[in-house]
């Protein structure tokens, strides 16, 4: 039981990452119909950008405001960051070719995706960086026996709650109905009164600053970086999303969090060497028993 | 009185061409071939070996040579790899030497080997370690200087078993070429303590490499709780497990195979995880102490002022080692005389250990060590300390 309890944990977290980048990836495919496929790449780049405002403004930021707030500082720093990046990148590689057609699109995301990955292992070199250990807020919590660090904790906590916002936000709020409305049908939209622009600026600011968010979590978490990383986390947050139902939000999280205790609990009681074949299948069987995805109604309506 | 001019000066002439024809023997010298990638990928390696072997053949130079004759180093640039290993072969081969040194990585030697044995030349490898090198097929003239890659996890098994006494062993690796094959060796020598019940091999699977979260596979380890926990894949996996294991609460000891002590390792995991760990590694050049290892990393720091880079480069100055003793002891550069010597030797010492060779041409007795980390997060010898 103990064991059951600590490796749902364990999923939950891994799933949380998961669920953060997912939700970018859907929220553009909602809106735009394109996958994104820079956003993985945009995840690595957050957690960079966290990585040097720790390693170079460590000394004052955390005298000034505490281990803690040098952590705050470094995740709203790479998150703003990430969100404009997010938005030239749409500006500059999407929108000129979104007229021409979908294809098009495709090849840019996948250039672009490729542009900013050269482009931090040019900055921060091809090989592994390490996250400051004394710009990680160390300690550990136990209950009874079971032990989670204080930043896993957070992390946790910070995610969920993020995820409940978002759901919030795009579920209960006049913004977020218009939102969806856009995801719906976006000629009709238009004709109503949104304004295309603003929703585009909304998902292509916001998802890239989550996958940041995740990102400069995954550099306190696991303490490592690399320039690819974006690939392996971008791969299963796809993966996530579709399992979700693309284009659906809480879809995502719930194709995130789902997809990480799976690994988990299959990892922890069956074997890691088979658990990439196992969670894969599983996506198999679901989207055939399911196409469009958990919860993905709505996709199969606006098809 | 013309006559006895001219005859003045053709005797003159002959006696200096007869002089400067018997000062010639004089500089005549033993040449071995070294056949290293001093360009391409290990091309660092290549530039140590380089150095090592020069060393190691002024070291013998000094002591008077080999059967009175001094040995001089021709060197081919392998390039690091297959095709240009091949040509750097025929290089060496068509300039008439009867023994070399050749080569690092298992790819790029396998090609040079097949050329050496076919054309009689005798060929010490000493960066290549594939099993098959010497197992697939025989090569009469074929010897290697370095180990082979099942050395490590017979290693492990004497080392786990006689050494830690553990009882209950998990042996982890990431599904990888070289990972697996450690893994998998592992286990087979480990079969007869498990079949005669005096170990239990209590986890046995794999990682995927390339993760960041292995807290799935860590609470696993920390229900079972092995008392020796051996890791046979690479220092980014092994640091991420190590980290998030010792946060679990996993006290067990940690095994790490001769891929994982590296300043990254170090720095990624940090001191607080890494202290107490445990790895197996061949000789690391700091830590080897005999005589002859203390006069070559002398003469070698005093010539480059640093320690070489790798062992690989070690074994390198062991193959010329073991190719002067062998000559010594053939009384001639003969090929066949040569490989009769390397087989037969008994007392030839190298850098790294006795030069000892079986049948098939692999090192006997290649030393290989464990390493600890201590409270400071520095390796330390841990066994055997000779």
């Amino acid at each position: 039981m103990h064991m059951l309890l600590e490796q749902f944990l364990n999923g939950l977290t891994i799933g949380s990452f998961y669920a953060l980048v997912a939700m970018g990836y859907s929220m553009v495919y909602g809106v735009m119909k394109l996958v994104n496929f820079a956003h993985g790449d945009l995840f690595t780049l957050g957690s960079y950008l966290g990585y040097s405002i720790l390693v170079f403004g460590a000394g004052w930021i955390t005298q000034v405001l505490g281990i803690w707030g040098g952590v705050v500082v470094a995740i709203s720093g790479a998150m703003i960051s990430v969100g404009i990046v997010g938005l030239v990148v749409e500006h500059i590689a999407y929108r000129p070719v979104y007229k021409v057609g979908r294809l098009p699109v495709v090849a840019s995301a996948l250039g672009m995706s490729i542009f900013i990955s050269n482009g931090i292992m040019a900055i921060w070199g091809p090989r592994f960086q390490a996250y400051p250990q004394n710009a990680i807020p160390s300690g550990i919590l136990s209950f009874s026996d079971i032990r989670i660090t204080f930043v896993k904790l957070i992390t946790l906590l910070v995610s969920l709650g993020l995820m409940a916002f978002i759901y919030w936000l795009v579920e209960k709020t006049f913004f977020g109905t218009a939102v969806r409305a856009m995801a719906l049908d976006r000629d009709t939209a238009t004709l109503m009164g949104i304004d295309f622009n603003k929703i585009i600026l909304f998902v292509f600011f916001v998802g890239p600053a989550l996958g940041a968010m995740a990102g400069v979590f995954a550099g306190l978490n696991y303490g490592r970086i690399i320039f690819n990383l974006g690939w392996t986390y971008g791969l299963k947050a796809f993966t996530a999303t579709i399992l979700g139902g693309i284009g659906n939000i809480p879809g995502a999280m719930i194709g995130g969090l789902l997809l990480g205790v799976m690994e988990s609990l299959f990892e922890g009681f069956v074997s890691g060497a088979w658990k990439n074949v196992f969670v894969f299948l599983v996506l198999i069987i679901i989207l055939i028993v399911r196409p469009t995805g958990l919860i993905g109604e709505k996709v199969a309506e606006k098809v | 009185m013309k006559k006895t001019l001219v005859w003045l000066l053709v005797s003159v002439m002959s006696v200096s061409f007869l002089i400067t024809s018997c000062a010639k023997p004089t500089v005549e010298t033993i040449k071995i071939g070294l056949q290293t990638p001093l360009t391409g990928d290990f091309a660092a390696e290549g530039q140590w070996t380089k150095q090592c072997v020069e060393v190691a053949a002024d070291l013998i130079n000094k002591k008077d040579g080999v059967l009175g004759k001094k040995i001089e180093i021709v060197i081919a640039d392998d390039a690091s790899n297959p095709k240009d290993s091949a040509l750097a072969a025929q290089k060496l081969i068509s300039q008439g030497l009867k023994e070399v040194i050749a080569s690092y990585g298992s790819s790029v030697t396998a090609p040079a080997a097949d050329l050496y044995d076919a054309n009689k030349v005798v060929s010490v490898g000493y960066g290549c370690t594939a099993v098959r090198l010497t197992m697939d097929k025989q090569r009469p003239y074929f010897f290697r200087a370095s180990g082979r890659d099942d050395t490590q996890s017979e290693f492990f098994v004497k080392f786990a078993v006689e050494v830690l006494k553990a009882k209950r062993i998990a042996i982890m690796h990431d599904n990888q070429d070289y990972g697996k094959g450690v893994a998998e060796d592992a286990k087979r020598f480990l079969q007869p303590y498990i079949d005669s019940g005096q170990v239990k091999l209590v986890y046995y699977d794999a990682i995927t490499p390339h993760e960041s979260d292995y807290s799935a596979v860590v609470s696993q380890i920390k229900q079972i709780n092995p008392d020796v926990w051996f890791f046979t894949a690479y220092y980014p996996e092994a640091a991420l497990l190590i980290k998030q294991a010792r946060q679990a609460g996993v006290t067990c000891t940690f095994l790490g195979n001769n891929s994982v002590p590296t300043p990254e390792f170090e720095e990624i995991a940090g001191v607080d995880a890494i202290k107490g760990s445990i790895h197996l590694n061949e000789p690391m050049p700091q830590f080897l102490k005999s005589p002859e290892a203390v006069e070559f990393m002398d003469s070698y720091k005093a010539k480059y002022n640093e320690l070489p880079g790798s062992i690989w480069a070690v074994y390198a100055a062991d193959a010329l080692n073991a190719l002067a003793a062998a000559v010594k002891k053939a009384g001639s550069t003969d090929p066949d005389a040569v490989t009769n010597a390397m087989h037969t030797m008994t007392d030839a010492k190298g850098i790294t250990g006795p030069l000892l060779f079986t049948d098939r041409g692999d090192r006997k007795n290649i030393p290989y060590y464990a390493y600890i980390y201590n409270e400071e997060g520095k390796l330390e010898l841990y066994w055997p300390k000779d």
